[in-house]
This record gives C-alpha cells, sequence and structure tokens, in this order.
C-alpha cells in the first residue's frame, strides 16, 4: 500500500500474508472489524497476500504467516507445510487452527460424517479429506491466538509480539478465576453446565457475563483438571458423558484417546 | 483461432475458496464454471445426535458473516418443532440482530470486495491515499453493523444472547437511544452509497433463472414470515415445503449441491436484489426513492444490479434499525426478552430468514429429548451457485462476441462472482 509501510525502523517492513482453511472465515472477518485500527496495523506491515481483502497473488517470500481454519484435507496439510518452510514465524489464528474446533467434531469417525453428506459421492472439488486437526497437528506454530471467534485486539496484541518481541507468556488459568467476579453468579448455581472449570482463560468470560455457559472455544487450560471437573458437574447432576459430550464441542482432538493423532 | 482459457484459483475479495474456469474456443464459451473448492464441511452430520441448545452455536460456524442469520434460523426451526411463541421484544431483537449482519455484510461487501474493481485498485486498502473519506465513512458504517451485533447478540460475529425462547441479555434504554442516533448520522453515506455504486458502469445482462425471497403482504420481511416467492414464475410456497419445492443436486465440479426450483426446474438468485423486486413497495420511503433515482425498480434482472440493491438496502435498514431502537427504548413492544418457558417435544422444524445475502432456510428434525436426528441447511450462496454459472456463461459470451480479449472478460466475470456476494465457505455445510 502507501510509502509508509516500506519501513519499520531501519528494516524492511515484515511481509505477511494471510490464509484461510477449513473455516467459516469469520475469524478473518474479524479482522477487518478493527476497521480504523486495521489501517493502523497496516501501516506497520507489508499486506503480501490475504484473499479474502484482496487480489494481490502469494508473494515468493514472507516473513510472517497467519493461518485461519483446521486442517481437513492432505492439500491443506500441504498448504500448512509449504507456509511453515518459507515464514520465519507462523501464528494459527481462532479455535478452528488452534484446536481443530468445530470441524474437529467430524474427526472421530470421519467417514460416517462424509457418507451422511455425500453418500459414496464427495465431490472432487472437496480435495483428499484427513481428520480436520488442527495446524499444531500438522507443523509447529509460533502463537496462537485461540477462541472462535477470535479477539481482533488479541490478534494485533500477538502479531505484534510476533513482530517485535514481547515478555508477556501465555495465560494457563482456567476461566473460572476470571469468572467469579461476574455479577450473574456461577451458571451451575443456575442449573447450566459450563465448561469454564477447564477452559483456557483470557477472554474475560464474555459469554457467562452475557448469561450463556463457557462451551470451550479457548481450549483446554494446561492447567485444567478435567478429571475433577466430570466429577463436579456429576455432583450437580448432569448426566455421566454430558461433560465429555459439551468440550466435543471445541476440543474434541484434545479429548481423543492419546495414539490417534 | 485459438482457444482462451480464463482460469482464477482462489478468487479474491469474496468469502470462501472457488476457482473460476472458463474456456472460449473459436468464439464459443464451452467451459464455464464456478467450482466451489472448500473441503467438506459437514455440519448437517456433525450435529446429528447434539442437543438444540448446543446446535444454533453450531450452525452459527458455517458462516462468519451471516453468524446471525444461521443462529436466528437455527433457533426458529427449534422453536417450530417445540410449538414455542416468543414475545414481541425478542421477535423486534431478532429483526435488529439480522439487520446489524445487513449493515455488516452490505458494507464489507460493497466496499472492501466489490467498490476495488470499480476503482481499479486491488482492495480497499489504497483508498486510505486515494480517497480517505470515503474509506472512512465506508468502515464507519461497517462498524455500525458490528457495534449493532456486539450490543444485541453479545459481540460482533457469532451471536452469544440468542437462545431459543428469547435472550440471554439486553442492554440499556440509554444505549438504544445512542444506537438510533448513530442510524440517523449514518443515513446520508448510505444514500450517497447508493449513487456511487449506480454510476459505476456494468454490462448490460438479463439473468435467465428465476429470484426468489421471502414475502408477507405490505412488509418487506427478513425473519418474521414463513413464506417465499419465486418472483418471476409467480408462486409462493411455505417454508416447510422447502425441501418439495427446491432440488439440491450435486456437481462433480463443486463442493456444494446447487440448487433449482422443482416446478419449474429453473436455477434462481436469492440476494437483495431478489428481495427489491419481490417487495419493492414495502422498502423505507428514501430507500424506495434512491432505488427509484438510481433505476432500480421491478423487475430488474441483470445482477450486476445487486450491488445497488444492496446500497439501498443500507438505507431501508438503518431507518428500520432507528425506528426498532426507539421502540425498544420506549419499551413499546409487548412482553420481556428472556426466555419464555417451554417443553421439549419430538417433531420436525423449518427456519426461514432472509440472510444479508439470500433466502436461507435450516430443517430440523428432533427427537423426543430435543437432539437432532436429521438436519438439512440451505444456505444463499448454495442456492445461488447454478444461477451465477448461467450468467457467467452469458457474459462470457456476450464479451466474445463484442470481441473483448480475454483478461478483459475475467474482470468483468470476477466483478460478476463478486456482485452474487457468494460466501462460498457456507455454501458447504
Amino acid at each position: 500500500m502507501s510509502e509508509n509501510t516500506a519501513t519499520v525502523g531501519e528494516a524492511r517492513a515484515p511481509r505477511v500474508v494471510l490464509v484461510g482453511l477449513a473455516s467459516c472465515f469469520g475469524c478473518q472477518i474479524n479482522i477487518t472489524n478493527i476497521e480504523r485500527h486495521l489501517l493502523a496495523v497496516l501501516g506497520q506491515i507489508e499486506l503480501g497476500y490475504w484473499q479474502l481483502t484482496s487480489s494481490e497473488p502469494m508473494p515468493e517470500a514472507f516473513d510472517v504467516a497467519v493461518i485461519e481454519g483446521a486442517v481437513t484435507t492432505e492439500e491443506a496439510a500441504e498448504t500448512v507445510r509449504a507456509l511453515r518452510e518459507r515464514a520465519a514465524c507462523v501464528i494459527a489464528i481462532g479455535s478452528c487452527a488452534a484446536t481443530g474446533g468445530i470441524p474437529a467434531m467430524a474427526a472421530g469417525d470421519l467417514a460416517s460424517h462424509v457418507e451422511a453428506v455425500y453418500g459414496d459421492g464427495l465431490p472432487k472439488a472437496c480435495g483428499v479429506l484427513r481428520a480436520p486437526a488442527p495446524v499444531s497437528a500438522v507443523i509447529d506454530v509460533d502463537f496462537t491466538v485461540s477462541c472462535c471467534p477470535i479477539d481482533p485486539f488479541e490478534f494485533v496484541r500477538v502479531l505484534d509480539a510476533a513482530l517485535y518481541g514481547s515478555n508477556r507468556l501465555d495465560v494457563t488459568a482456567t476461566l473460572c478465576g476470571q469468572c467469579a467476579q461476574g455479577e450473574g453468579g456461577c451458571l451451575y448455581k443456575r442449573g447450566q453446565m459450563c465448561l469454564g472449570l477447564v477452559t483456557r482463560a483470557g477472554c474475560g468470560a464474555k459469554c457467562p457475563g452475557l448469561g450463556r455457559a463457557c462451551n470451550g472455544c479457548a481450549g483446554l487450560s494446561p492447567d485444567a483438571n478435567v478429571t475433577a471437573a466430570r466429577a463436579f458437574a456429576a455432583s450437580r447432576g448432569f448426566a455421566p458423558g454430558r461433560f465429555d459430550e459439551a468440550l466435543e464441542m471445541f476440543n474434541a482432538v484434545a479429548l481423543a484417546p492419546a495414539g490417534e493423532e | 483461432m485459438t482457444a482462451t482459457r480464463i482460469s482464477v484459483d482462489h478468487v479474491a475479495r469474496v468469502e470462501g475458496h472457488g476457482d473460476i474456469h472458463v474456456v472460449i474456443e473459436n468464439g464459443e464459451v464451452t467451459t464455464c464454471e464456478m467450482a466451489v473448492v472448500e473441503p467438506a464441511r459437514l455440519f448437517e452430520s456433525m450435529v446429528v445426535g447434539r442437543s438444540f441448545e448446543e446446535v444454533p452455536y453450531i450452525a452459527s460456524r458455517v458462516c462468519g458473516i451471516c453468524s446471525a442469520s444461521h443462529v436466528v434460523t437455527d433457533i426458529r426451526a427449534i422453536e417450530a418443532v417445540f410449538g414455542v411463541a416468543v414475545t414481541d421484544r425478542t421477535e423486534a431483537l431478532r429483526e435488529l440482530l439480522v439487520y446489524g449482519s445487513y449493515l455488516q455484510n452490505h458494507a464489507t461487501h460493497l466496499f472492501v470486495f466489490a467498490a476495488p474493481d470499480f476503482l481499479g485498485h486491488k482492495s480497499v486498502f489504497p483508498l486510505a491515499d486515494t480517497n480517505p473519506d470515503l474509506l472512512e465513512r465506508a468502515l464507519g458504517l461497517k462498524a455500525l453493523g458490528n457495534e449493532l451485533c456486539t450490543l444485541v447478540g453479545g459481540r460482533s460475529i457469532h451471536p452469544i444472547t440468542a437462545v431459543v425462547g428469547g435472550f440471554t441479555h439486553e442492554i440499556e434504554a440509554a444505549e438504544y437511544r445512542r444506537l438510533a442516533e448513530a442510524m440517523d448520522a449514518s443515513r446520508a453515506f448510505a444514500l450517497a452509497s447508493v449513487d456511487l455504486f449506480r454510476d459505476f458502469d456494468t454490462i448490460a445482462l438479463e439473468t435467465a433463472g428465476d429470484m426468489l425471497a421471502m414475502v408477507a403482504p405490505g412488509a418487506y420481511p427478513v425473519c418474521t414470515s414463513d413464506t417465499a416467492r419465486f418472483v418471476r414464475a409467480g408462486y409462493e410456497f411455505a417454508a416447510a415445503a422447502v425441501e418439495e419445492e427446491i432440488e439440491e443436486y450435486p456437481q462433480g465440479s463443486s463442493a456444494a449441491f446447487l440448487a433449482r426450483a422443482r416446478r419449474t426446474g429453473a436455477p434462481y438468485m436469492t440476494a437483495a436484489l431478489a428481495r427489491v423486486n419481490a417487495s419493492w413497495g414495502a422498502l423505507c420511503k428514501d430507500a424506495r426513492y434512491a432505488a427509484a433515482k438510481a433505476g432500480l425498480r421491478p423487475p430488474e434482472y441483470n445482477p450486476f444490479a445487486n450491488n445497488i440493491a444492496q446500497a439501498v438496502e443500507l438505507v431501508d435498514v438503518l431507518d428500520r434499525c432507528a425506528a426498532l431502537c426507539r421502540r425498544l427504548a420506549a419499551d413499546e413492544f409487548a412482553g420481556a426478552s428472556a426466555p419464555v418457558p417451554f417443553a421439549v417435544r419430538a417433531g420436525v422444524g423449518t427456519g426461514f430468514t432472509e440472510a444479508p445475502r439470500g433466502a436461507l432456510f435450516h430443517r430440523l428434525e428432533l427427537d423426543g429429548d430435543g437432539r437432532v436426528r436429521r438436519a438439512s441447511i440451505l444456505t444463499p450462496t448454495a442456492q445461488n451457485i447454478a444461477n451465477l454459472e448461467g450468467d457467467m456463461r452469458q457474459l462470457a459470451e456476450k464479451m466474445v462476441g463484442e470481441g473483448y480479449d480475454g483478461a478483459l472478460i475475467r474482470l468483468e466475470i470476477e466483478k460478476l462472482v463478486r456482485a452474487y456476494d457468494p460466501c462460498l465457505s457456507c455454501s458447504v455445510h
């Protein structure tokens, strides 16, 4: 774009490409939803490729690859491998890219899901399917922006960290700690099952704050005690299996028995 | 003469992944495809067995930009099964949520996706240098749509607060009043947008297919009717009969199922243009006048006019949202928005709304525990692709006949694809 993007300090502006895999495109849309701030961000980088917003073709060389969506085909796996080879830094954005997200609900029994929708006539245009997985199942990922959809300001913060460095550590706490101040009170007291017990904090507990249970879109916290959380849900009268069933929505891959990948 | 091949991999400035293939041999268009190359997304199968409480949340993820429409449509399908009658206030909030996604979608499509073609740019961003005022106002309108969705739905996409029976949270009256004022303040730019898109040169085309839109007597409905109308063939049907009226069929080059009307066999367009054709008389006065001034009057079958129709809807939606916000602030709608009580029961229900990009149907069969037995989703773009391909062919034939070269034909075909405002990721579900 304009001349003022040519340099950051003394160096060439970092070239960033943004690629969407299997997704709703919502995280990319949400990046455009920061409107005026977006122009400030674009003033710091050279936007190399972003199919959603520009007809500029994919450049040969780039510094940062931002990936939205889950890996659901062999072609997509090839795409992310190629991005990894060329980019100094890879950022996975959104639940699909970070945990497998909603697409990974089909990971457990892919063939039967495909048959249910397409019968025995899967169109060639779908590509060669593989069990939906997060980007990190295929390549090393340097930074992750969680949630469905991402908070675009969190994306800006992570991009900033990727470009200029940051000493901020990833949040590891579970959501409950952030949510306790919520004026509505714990959703379990209102008879609702909430996944805030095990979900990584950082989103500000927006859903419980609006009266809606956490659905785990930020992914499991490394501090989560899933066994204890299951027992807690059971103690509140939820049938065995309900807690894991709810977790399947955004955490099917993390829940799958080890050794499947 | 040699063959000209127009091949665009992952056409830019549309949502989702699609490839254009056109082959022109000896002055004849021999191949003309809009291939949707999304991976299988499998929503209709993934929701099977899931509880009704989760299903709108999952269906929302079909589409990032019309997530509000998927949520409201799914909720309407579930409420049809359970026999839930929501309050007038909840209906008003759902309309407001859907209109919020219209503002988001139309502002994004018109300025970020479509306008760069006509302004000679590869993206909207060079406007920061060439026309910062236009960029500022365009992004401001888009931001207003985001704000409306955030205040009503809890965030700009994938709404949180809309549930079966009502809403889990609502904003204060003062915030509705502030929104109403912001809507009023944006009207002048929306009116200017109609003129802007009127002034862009487009090629004269007349789609051979039909047009489909939700209708209601004396109204311009988006989520409050269960009747759909084929504008050209001139007949209506109940949304519950969607599977008897619309045939979905596979085509190998596309990961999406395509659609046609069963009675006529015709492909069709469903979009802002179809709505304007179907309900012109019920547009708000400002919007109707702006449309007339721009030369957009029914019947209008040039698909490029969908850009103008979306701009007209921006005017219409701003007026409607301002009025809805003022009435919500004044507590003029009966009942509260907190979810009404309901009993879970088995059955089949159809949800029907006008998403920003056209008619959207969700059909759900639930068991006695409220779990999904079968789901069928019909998105606007899945319905549009067959008609788009017909229009692409007509456009290519016309331009070949008039001696245009491949590069210009390619550009016009891309413009046509964008005029349909396709959501290719949505079309695969």
